[in-house]
């Protein structure tokens, strides 16, 4: 029998699970398709099929589905409601599930994650390995040799990720999902721009997230969107040992532009504000990029 | 030969041009309309700037800041190519060593900039959508029929501005249309929308923001005696205009081409090489970039717009 083929976008989810998943399937013996990196025509495709209110990532994330559709036998895009009570997400994350099972023909295998009603990520990840003919034991051992594996990568992204703090240059801490963030149509050409400028980029997805999810506190009390918690829970972590701020968000996203917006108003830090939709020319993002580089550089020369 | 620095702003809508001496004083300058060809804009900026220019001057360093510094850059062979924030900071610093905040509307961006000690402690850029700028004025004094350079003046007249949605420029049009229809007199719209410039600024850019005196205002828009009226009104603090308010880029980026001189002199000889730019789309992979081929005497000298960096 040939094997099972299993499409992973890579878009919003494969930015957090995307290890996990990977090694979970390959671990039961299943082929795993990752779409590539997103591009023009991806993007194009995105924009074509999706809501015209949805954020551009996750249009992004409809062109990544699209061009899984019948290369695969079943597509992962699970359904998340929440990870426990004051952990939510955007209302998104738990819509797209049933958008692409709408919108698309290839069959989105049945992921569902509500911590707060007990359908825990174990819980979900095993029954997707029996829905796909696997016993429990399989799927459950396939489950923990997965975490275990993401868990080691992850943990080598965040130490390289906290050894760039020590760096001499000038550092900015650049805020924003990592969906975003490494994506090759939004954060990617503007993490390259700075590096260009010679400024040292530290990720605000790439630490503890237990620490920062405790941290954000000293910002907020009332916060209840996990992501949008880790994010911000980096700034008290480490404001004294970063020169500048930019929070990187795409048009038009609830959580971040409510959060940012508290978070700006709080802080001393010099801040940019850059919130991206599908436009081609960077030279908007060039002058506000310099000028901000400018700012922080001069701050640091005359020591205020 | 006494030495001399050429700082060019290249905007959307207009390109400005100084001369400065080693003291920083203004010895020519020029402003003409950009009409969506900067480097035609450019060579006329050369020409007009060269033909009355004395004698016994010599170019020791040439800047551009702007919206299209990068490619006047290249082409003038600039020593020093700056954003405009830094290159506004430094020349309004010139004029006006204590400046607080700096308040700036140009032809598509609009900015507040903020110093304390001569430091530039603060700033903020509209979004990229051009709410609120000087281009949004100006199709709107060609929508009314009235020349722009009149339009401040109108304002003043009126004693009562009409009200006009300030948010978005969209709605501020039919906003404005709406209100025309209806009958009222053309200096109260007119008077409403330099009100509407203001507002949008302040909610916009100057957000959260503590503006401090003293303020100086520039930029084209800063021409326009109304919005600087409503500005006042609103910020209950007197607002600075230098005479040169327009300039204010251009001689910052001279300053800057004198502090980062490279001891090479130019000619004004630039308005005569022939300099093409050619748009392309690139079919290599699925980015379908738009390749942009930047020509100097028909040889190739730089290419932008490659995601990959292969050209």
């Amino acid at each position: 029998m040939d094997k099972v083929r299993i499409g992973i976008p890579r878009s919003i989810h494969y930015y957090y699970y995307g290890e996990l998943w990977k090694y979970f399937f390959e671990q039961l013996g299943c082929e795993v398709i990752i779409s590539p990196k997103t591009n023009y025509e991806i993007m194009e495709n995105g924009i074509r099929l999706a809501n015209d209110e949805m954020c551009l990532s996750m249009k992004n994330l409809i062109g990544h589905i699209f061009y899984l559709q019948g290369k695969c036998d079943f597509i992962m895009v699970p359904r998340i409601d929440n990870y426990g009570i004051q952990n939510q997400t955007c209302t998104n994350f738990l819509a797209i599930y049933d958008i692409a099972s709408n919108l698309f023909s290839t069959p989105i295998l049945n992921y569902n994650v509500d911590v707060a009603h007990h359908q825990t990520e174990e819980k979900g990840m095993i029954q997707i390995g029996e829905q796909l003919g696997f016993s429990k034991k399989q799927a459950t051992q396939a489950y923990h040799e997965a975490k275990t594996h993401a868990w080691q990568h992850k943990d080598r992204q965040i130490q390289k990720n906290i050894e760039r703090l020590k760096s001499n240059q000038q550092k900015v801490l650049m805020i924003g999902h990592p969906y975003n963030l490494y994506d090759e149509t939004i954060g990617k050409p503007i993490a390259s721009f700075l590096k260009k400028l010679g400024v040292e980029v530290i990720y605000s997805d790439l630490f503890y997230p237990n620490i920062t999810n405790r941290m954000s506190k000293q910002l907020s009390q009332e916060l209840y969107w996990k992501f949008n918690k880790e994010n911000i829970g980096v700034i008290p972590l480490v404001q004294d040992q970063v020169d500048g701020i930019l929070f990187l968000s795409t048009f038009p996203c609830g959580p971040d532009s409510l959060v940012n917006e508290l978070v700006m108003r709080k802080i001393h830090l010099p801040y940019l504000n850059l919130i991206l939709d599908d436009m081609d020319g960077m030279a908007g993002f060039e002058t506000r990029l310099e000028s901000f580089v400018d700012i922080i550089q001069e701050r640091k020369q005359k020591n205020v | 030969m006494k030495p001399c620095y050429l700082g060019i702003d290249i905007g959307s809508i207009s390109t400005k041009g100084v001369i400065i001496d080693e003291h920083h004083e203004i010895i020519r300058s020029l402003y003409l309309w950009t009409e969506g060809n900067p480097i035609d804009a450019v060579k006329r900026l050369l020409k007009g700037l060269k033909s009355d220019l004395p004698d016994c001057y010599e170019i020791k360093g040439i800047g551009t800041t702007g919206s299209a510094r990068k490619l006047i850059g290249l082409m003038v062979d600039a020593n020093i190519v700056k954003n405009e924030i830094t290159a506004h900071a430094v020349g309004t610093l010139s004029y006006y060593p204590d400046v607080r905040t700096i308040l700036e509307i140009g032809g598509q961006d609009s900015k507040i900039i903020l110093i304390d000690n001569g430091i530039i402690t603060d700033y903020s850029m509209n979004t990229l959508c051009a709410a609120g700028t000087g281009s949004f004025l100006s199709s709107q004094a060609k929508r009314l029929g009235i020349p722009i350079e009149e339009f401040g003046e109108l304002a003043l007249q009126s004693e009562n501005p009409v009200k006009i949605a300030a948010r978005c420029t969209v709605f501020a049009e039919s906003d404005l249309i709406h209100k025309a229809q209806l009958g009222y007199e053309k200096q109260d719209i007119v008077a409403g929308l330099c009100k509407s410039i203001v507002l949008n600024y302040l909610n916009n850019v100057g957000k959260g923001k503590k503006l401090k005196g003293p303020i100086v205002f520039q930029g084209g828009v800063s021409k326009n005696k109304g919005v600087v009226k409503y500005f006042e009104e609103v910020l209950h603090e007197k607002v600075i205009v230098d005479k040169n308010s327009h300039l204010m880029g251009a001689i910052g980026i001279a300053i800057l081409a004198h502090n980062h001189q490279s001891g090479k002199t130019y000619s004004f000889n630039i308005q005569d090489i022939s300099f093409e730019t050619k748009g392309q789309e690139c079919n290599r992979c699925s980015n379908h970039c738009e390749l942009l081929k930047i020509y100097k005497d028909e040889k190739l000298v730089d290419s932008w717009g490659s995601k990959c960096g292969k050209y």
